[in-house]
């Protein structure tokens, strides 16, 4: 999976908006600026699509990685997807982590403060959600 | 004061949002710090025990607080657990040292956090000394994060 993806996520509330542009995004800043409303919302059209009440237009698959055991078999069956990962998920600063996607084909926002030793990703893709009422960017 | 331990921490509670989920008190959330936390940090206002106005989600329970808010509840509330405070942004950093104005409080930062140009008192477990401003902060804690 190569070049710019633009997510456009949304529900009757708010909407997303943000393109990707390389593998890896992270999303960092304040609290209660919406990163976890984010996932929620991603992580409900994961599991019943349309019926979920999301919207989400893109030109890839986007799916949401819980904070369970079963991480590393879910994301070896995710093929050339939009991956999102919530803070929750203890396994991000891992090697393991670091180690399993750096062999898959997807991109992947995730959200998190800490440092990520393991991953290369550029201080340029680390982002913060700007808020307009209740559009998200 | 604030004692911070820096970097990893294997019996802190990591996620944060599912403990306050399956742990809070009605009652903490009409508490009156907890409700200037959360007019401050997530710009909603308490209206009861179980609900809070967000001007953006409309009428939300408390599990639906920012993950910030949440742990800075537990933080003043649950005194035998040492939580991540990484879950925190930099606008809840003002809350950390209020909480611990009045007593020891003890927390994991896996990142470092921005408390200001101001002076405070923050001591760094790892190395058993205490920073005064941030610059001090950043040369006691830099490493471990």
């Amino acid at each position: 999976m190569k070049g710019k993806h633009t997510v456009k996520v949304s529900d009757k509330r708010v909407r997303y908006s943000f393109e990707l542009v390389r593998n890896i995004t992270v999303v960092q800043g304040n609290s209660g600026t919406g990163k976890t409303k984010l996932f929620d919302l991603v992580s409900a059209y994961s599991r019943m699509k349309d019926r979920s009440g999301v919207q989400i237009v893109c030109d890839k698959p986007c799916v949401a990685l819980y904070a369970d055991s079963d991480w590393q078999t879910r994301l070896g069956n995710t093929h050339d997807s939009i991956v999102f990962i919530d803070e929750d998920a203890e396994y991000i600063s891992s090697h393991t982590f670091a180690s399993t996607i750096r062999h898959t084909d997807s991109y992947y926002v995730i959200f998190c403060r800490e440092s990520l030793h393991g991953l290369p990703y550029s201080v340029e893709e680390i982002y913060e959600i700007k808020t307009s009422k209740r559009l998200h960017t | 004061m604030l004692n911070i331990w820096f970097g990893d921490m294997p019996d802190a509670i990591y996620d944060t949002s599912t403990y306050f989920k399956h742990t809070y008190r009605d009652q903490w959330i009409t508490d009156p710090l907890s409700v200037e936390m959360i007019r401050d940090v997530d710009q909603s206002e308490v209206i009861g025990e179980n609900l809070i106005q967000s001007p953006v989600l409309g009428a939300i329970s408390p599990i639906q607080l920012s993950g910030g808010v949440k742990t800075l509840i537990l933080i003043s509330k649950v005194r035998d657990q040492v939580f991540n405070a990484s879950k925190c942004g930099d606008n809840c950093a003002k809350w950390l040292l209020k909480i611990a104005e009045t007593r020891k409080v003890v927390v994991n930062l896996r990142h470092l956090m921005d408390f200001g140009d101001g002076e405070f008192k923050i001591r760094v477990m790892n190395k058993k000394k205490i920073a005064h401003c941030m610059r001090e902060l950043v040369l006691l804690a830099g490493e471990y994060v």
